[in-house]
């Protein structure tokens, strides 16, 4: 048996008056694989940023080998050999990979050679010299793990490593986990519980800040508790009464909705019969960076109340797409993007607002300074001049998301994953939009959340919202899309309604993989 | 005018390299190319200049060394990310540096060098670990704060300074003990400081201490998770920028036998700064040649074509191009391309 690299003793952590660690206590062995699972909000993040120093615990004690480090800030911990990645890839994004992982390696003997070496180990060979910023943000998360791994740290600390990756990429990734060598210990935080399951020696279950069971991924998965907070399907019982009405999939019932919201569905349920030109209707849209093309030729339309989800591997143009759309990239001059008829002028984001456009962008992009409520009021100031029927409230956003209700308060930072993407998207809700863009809304969230939240988009599409959706967990796509489309080599390779049926799973299977992304064990 | 040259230099810091730094493969082996004769001209024109032009442009060429260094030295900072309005108090460190040594008999010019930048130095090193505890526009406001304070002990240490009438030294001498008073001759001297400086300045930058300070400058939280430790890093570059205008103090005496507050004022002080952050908005990144080009620049729109007093005009009209020379250079670019491909 290994000896124990790390001890966490009775750790907690707050914020404010809001406790979200309660006192935990962990033990690694040096060369084990350690996972922690849980809800969002249950503290994972906070127990590895605990753990690599970034948040000082005002109670317990932290050893690393024989010495306490409780006390040190992550860059002296770091130097004593703990590595981490974070939520959202932090990598320098104005360095070239090849400049990013050289950071990395303090010692110049084999330099050069390491620093391909740990490129190639992770499948960035070809991109050495491409700027960080420039790579796909699944790239820029595998660039993340070489520069992590080409520190050679004792400790690995693991902050959703599988998120926003396509479903080969993350085999990839639990391949190159497996790779490590058995000196490093590895604390891996993931929603994608395959591959925590098939990486993992024991796992440690946390939920709302409490350690519920730590044990083997056979016990993990017969444990009854482990059962009720985090691994089954989302039902009644289950979940606190105030969020019952979430998991009812979409327009189907309106039962048991607050009396406010079902005015708005049934007030837009009448106008949606009237004939309307499709909300989105984007002809010919080509776009390209720096003269290298991303997308060709994409043609597509959204009708009111529709959901279409856009799949694709990473890099295959998704979130370019979403960004065109919105006005955040400049597409080729004959591209065409029409809302309800309007034609926009192109790469102008206001212009895309003003005719009801909202973007939920990925990693969130939420204000650092501003509360949840102002945030809130932030977005509610254009609603004046939206469409009456289209109109939300902030009261009808917080039942559709009633999560967000007590967090008013908070900052993002105080948040957790799913929170944030709850507060991400309320915000969008309440400019009042016609076409609700939402990149990658379910990246790094448990789960359970992700089926709260695939009902949310069933439910905003029910009130006539036109919704276009880029997914990589292609569970949560099936499950709300009306239409799917599959991004590959810059045009749409093919598009369905049939979501379900066997000659559409086996095409998608085709182009991405094979789906395992956000599947609940 | 300092809040926009202000909000373009931190900006210009954290900017892509993309665009401009990612040519194709020929333009780029082009620019290699070009980029040699460019330079050697550049040198060969720098240096036939006194005989090319009279003392009055010779003299102004010198005041653009010392304004060159300044420039070069906000420049390092914004490569570390951080945006500096302070670097004149290090020239005036420097600048009095060498008045006290050529008031106590020791006029030789590389030891005035020498000495003025050991006590920048010394003068970043007790200052960096308060100034280093803010990023952004909390430490721009901060070395704002520097140049004021650097100024104000100029104008009341009058002991060492003599105040706002400031003080007269003899000119320097070089090795053989024979004294620089010609104007070519102190134009000649000033300039190959710069090359010296500028080829150091080179080396650093391509050292892997300032790929340190590009990663500090890309994402602070990145590096510290590596282990790095941000003020002793970004310290160093703070104390490497007061060297370099230390040496621009120790040239401004050189030049012209005489120092007062005025030589660190916040006019001097925004030229710097607005050299570095025009410099940095030209390449989308901050680099020394674009600091250089927008020294010249600013020295000429300035002092040349506004010497009868319609100077700070001028500059003020140069500082207002800042937001729209970057897109007006990609623009250029995207034009220039679509033509070769046409």
């Amino acid at each position: 048996m290994n000896a124990q690299l790390l001890h966490v003793d009775g750790v907690s952590y707050g914020y404010g008056a809001a406790i979200v660690l309660h006192p935990v206590s962990l033990h690694i062995a040096a060369g084990s694989r350690h996972a922690v699972i849980g809800p969002n909000g249950a503290g994972k993040s906070t127990l590895l940023n605990v753990i690599a120093g970034n948040l000082i615990p005002p109670a317990g004690d932290i050893r690393l080998g024989q010495r306490p480090v409780t006390r040190l800030r992550e860059g002296a911990r770091a130097r004593l050999g703990i590595g981490r990645t974070f939520q959202h890839p932090a990598v320098v994004e104005q360095l070239t990979a090849a400049e990013n992982v050289t950071l990395a390696i303090r010692h110049r003997r084999m330099r050069r050679q390491k620093v391909r070496a740990a490129l190639e180990q992770v499948g960035l060979g070809d991109y050495a010299g491409t700027p960080a910023g420039q790579l796909p943000y699944g790239q820029r998360r595998l660039l993340e793990l070489a520069v992590v791994f080409a520190a050679q740290p004792q400790l690995l600390l693991l902050d959703e490593p599988s998120a926003g990756l396509d479903p080969s990429e993350i085999t990839h990734v639990g391949t190159i986990i497996r790779q490590l060598p058995d000196t490093a210990a590895v604390i891996m935080v993931d929603h994608h519980l395959p591959l925590l399951f098939d990486l993992a020696t024991t796992i440690t279950v946390l939920a709302a800040g409490q350690h519920v069971f730590s044990g083997t991924a056979d016990e993990v998965r017969e444990h009854p508790v482990v059962q009720a907070v985090y691994l089954s399907p989302a039902t009644p019982d289950t979940i606190p009464t105030n969020q019952a009405d979430q998991q009812e999939p979409g327009g189907a019932a309106t039962a048991g909705k607050p009396s406010r919201l079902r005015r708005t569905l049934t007030a837009t349920a009448d106008t949606a019969a009237v004939q309307e030109p499709a909300v989105l209707q984007v002809d010919s849209l080509h776009a390209a960076y720096h003269g290298a093309t991303v997308l060709d030729d994409i043609t597509l339309s959204v009708d009111a109340g529709n959901v279409q989800a856009i799949l694709g591997r990473n890099g295959a143009g998704k979130s370019t797409l979403l960004n065109t759309i919105a006005g955040l990239h400049r597409p080729h001059r004959h591209t065409r993007i029409r809302v309800a008829g309007v034609e926009l002028r192109p790469a102008q984001p206001a212009d895309a607002g003003r005719h009801g456009i909202a973007l939920v962008p990925q990693g969130r992009r939420l204000f650092a300074s501003l509360t949840i409520r102002e945030h809130l009021a932030l977005a509610t100031r254009h609603t004046r001049r939206q469409r009456q029927d289209a109109r939300w409230s902030i009261d009808d956003v917080l039942d559709l998301l009633p999560a967000l209700r007590d967090k008013l308060r908070r900052y993002p930072a105080q948040m957790s994953g799913g929170e944030q993407q709850m507060a991400a998207i309320a915000r969008a809700l309440l400019t009042g939009p016609r076409l609700l863009l939402l990149d990658e809304p379910t990246e790094g969230l448990a789960p359970q959340v992700v089926d709260q939240l695939t009902a949310t988009i069933t439910r905003i599409a029910g009130t006539g919202v036109a919704v276009l959706l880029a997914e990589q967990n292609q569970r949560a796509a099936l499950a709300t899309a009306d239409r799917i489309s599959v991004l590959d080599a810059a045009r749409i390779a093919f598009s369905t309604t049939d979501i379900n049926g066997p000659a559409t799973h086996a095409r998608l299977a085709g182009y991405l993989g094979v789906s395992t992304a956000g599947a609940a064990a | 005018m300092t809040t926009t040259t202000a909000a373009t230099a931190s900006d210009a810091a954290r900017e892509d390299h993309t665009p401009a730094s990612a040519p194709s493969g020929r333009r780029r082996l082009a620019w290699r190319v070009g980029r040699w004769p460019a330079a050697t001209g550049v040198v060969l024109g720098a240096a036939a200049l006194p005989a090319l032009a009279g003392p009055y442009v010779v003299g102004l060429a010198s005041s653009a060394v010392v304004l060159a260094l300044l420039a070069m030295s906000t420049q390092l900072l914004a490569v570390a990310g951080l945006p500096s309005f302070g670097q004149t108090a290090f020239l005036g460190v420097g600048a009095y540096t060498a008045v006290v040594l050529a008031a106590s008999g020791i006029t030789d010019g590389p030891v005035q060098l020498a000495a003025s930048a050991a006590t920048s130095a010394v003068a970043a090193v007790v200052t960096a670990p308060f100034v280093l505890r803010t990023r952004g526009v909390s430490f721009l406001m901060v070395t704002v704060m520097i140049q004021g304070l650097g100024y104000a002990i100029a104008v009341h240490w009058t002991g060492v300074t003599g105040g706002s009438d400031g003080r007269h030294t003899p000119p320097v001498t070089l090795g053989n003990g024979h004294p620089l008073t010609s104007t070519p001759g102190v134009y000649w001297y000033a300039i190959t400081v710069l090359a010296v400086a500028a080829a150091a300045t080179a080396v650093l930058l391509r050292s892997r201490l300032a790929l340190i300070w590009r990663g500090h400058a890309g994402h602070e939280p990145r590096m510290t998770a590596l282990g790095y430790r941000p003020t002793v890093n970004l310290g160093a570059a703070y104390v490497a920028a007061a060297v370099l205008a230390g040496i621009g103090g120790a040239l401004t005496v050189a030049i012209n036998t005489f120092v007062s507050p005025a030589d660190l004022s916040f006019d001097v002080a925004a030229a710097a700064f607005a050299a570095a952050a025009l410099g940095a908005a030209l390449f989308g990144i901050p680099t020394m040649t674009g600091a250089m080009a927008a020294t010249v620049a600013i020295v000429v729109v300035r002092d040349y074509f506004g010497s009868n007093g319609t100077g700070p005009l001028y500059f003020a009209l140069l500082c207002l191009t800042v937001p729209y020379l970057r897109p007006a250079a990609t623009g250029l670019r995207t034009w220039y391309t679509r033509r070769r491909q046409a």
